[in-house]
């Protein structure tokens, strides 16, 4: 009798640990995944503001006759496929395509018409142009991190068991695949 | 033999010690936490000047506006600099996030404005970056750093105190009041903007009576208007004390090189 009691209480014991540990560390998870979805949110906010400061910059040039319309398709094309990309891979992807085509067009923009430069609005726009690029570096690297430190508690003993069993995938990165390294500054002098 | 031991484990302690000190990344603050001149150009004077605004702007909203100078930046972007320094010290408060870094790397000769979360609103990225073009480069390209960070700060102080409802320092007119260089401001823009600052402060003073915080009576925190005026005559603050709230940047903020 007495030895049957001390076995049931000890399994209870075990559950107990068992259960609270497994409960933690789902807790522990799920909070992470949460972190990791500010920080993505964060990204997608400055993205969308970025996507928005551009039709105010055509506004702006806008009375410059023709405002070097070939490189500008580049940047509606690339910032269409911003808005359009699923995965992080691909926005991240495309985000850099957008860097690349902005730079490329402000550039010809501020040379063919370098009176732009004394044109306040138009500073006011590059400022907020770089400003949101910075802030996109900035949630960039923040999301990163964040992923960083969830990736490693979901593979982690004993969090990964937890993790299989509940189906916490790992987080993408957000960067390109390629050419990442070669991201031309968005320069308005 | 004893002693040349002893001497060589001094010197390896003080050459720990040194390393300690040149891997670190960034400056810790000053004990004046406003005004850190690490490349020593800015005059005793203007850095007592600069310390009383942000003092006093800090006493009076919470928000923190850290002026620091640097030799500089390690090869490093400046807006980063800013922004990771800004983080580190925690400037702002933790709810708010209204701190503001005013960084110039003198040997870069470059200045930059981080702006944390709270304050995006009262300092976007185009206001910041006008700011700098207005009241600093022309001082800066004159390497008149000190009178260039005086000014700038305090036009940032000022949009600070405008955001927060509460009326600037005698003499300031906001940025957004100045006449456009290029164009005729519209008078129905400045209309529009007196608009939303009267619904600013209309709110503000709706939210803050009703904690009982009443500021229109009267001079409410010891003479709205006597500013700059010695009232903080360097021993009301105990020449110290400050510290970051624990405030965080996002990245907004605006750059110029001079």
């Amino acid at each position: 009798m007495k030895k049957k009691t001390i076995i049931i209480i000890a399994v209870i014991a075990v559950a107990v640990i068992l259960i609270s540990s497994v409960v933690s560390g789902y807790n522990g998870l799920v909070e992470k995944q949460q972190e990791l979805r500010s920080a993505a949110s964060q990204i997608q906010t400055q993205l969308q503001r970025r996507a928005d400061l551009i039709p105010n910059f055509v506004n702006t040039v806008k009375g410059y006759s023709d405002y070097e319309q070939k490189t500008y398709t580049a940047v509606t094309e690339a910032r269409a496929s911003v808005q359009s990309a699923d995965s992080v891979e691909d926005q991240a992807e495309a985000n850099e395509e957008l860097n690349r085509a902005i730079s490329i067009w402000v550039n010809a923009v501020t040379e063919a018409y370098p009176d732009l430069k004394a044109n306040e609005q138009y500073l006011a726009l590059t400022d907020e142009l770089a400003g949101t690029e910075n802030r996109i570096a900035v949630a960039r690297k923040d999301y990163n991190d964040a992923a960083k430190e969830y990736n490693v508690s979901v593979k982690r003993f004993p969090k990964n068991i937890i993790a299989a069993i509940f189906d916490f995938d790992d987080a993408d990165y957000f960067e390109a695949a390629d050419g990442a390294d070669t991201v031309p500054e968005v320069s308005f002098d | 033999m004893k002693k040349i031991v002893s001497i060589l484990i001094m010197l390896l302690i003080a050459l720990t010690l040194c390393g300690c000190d040149l891997t670190e990344g960034y400056p810790t603050p000053t004990d004046r936490f406003f005004v850190n001149d690490f490349a020593d150009i800015i005059s005793d004077e203007d850095e007592n000047e600069i310390y009383n605004d942000a003092a006093n702007l800090y006493n009076k909203t919470t928000a923190q506006v850290v002026v620091i100078t640097v030799d500089d930046l390690n090869g490093e972007e400046i807006a980063d600099y800013a922004l990771n320094i800004g983080r580190e010290w925690g400037v702002g408060s933790e709810e708010e996030n209204n701190g503001v870094v005013i960084l110039l790397s003198r040997d870069d000769r470059e200045i930059y404005i981080a702006v944390g979360y709270g304050l995006e609103g009262a300092l976007p990225d185009s206001k910041t970056g006008r700011i700098i073009d207005r009241y600093g480069i022309s001082y800066f390209s004159e390497d008149e750093f000190s009178q260039g960070l005086v000014s700038v700060s305090d036009a940032i102080i000022n949009e600070v105190y405008i955001e927060y409802g509460l009326s600037a320092e005698e003499g300031y007119i906001p940025i957004n009041q100045l006449p456009d260089e290029s164009e005729e401001e519209d008078g129905k823009d400045i209309l529009i903007s007196w608009g939303i600052m009267l619904l600013i402060i209309a709110i503000y003073l709706i939210v803050f009576r009703g904690r009982g915080f009443i500021w229109l009576g009267g001079p409410p925190f010891g003479g709205r208007g006597s500013f700059g005026g010695g009232s903080f005559g360097g021993g009301s603050f105990g020449g110290g004390g400050f510290r970051g709230g624990g405030g965080s940047f996002g990245g907004g903020g605006a750059g110029r090189g001079f």
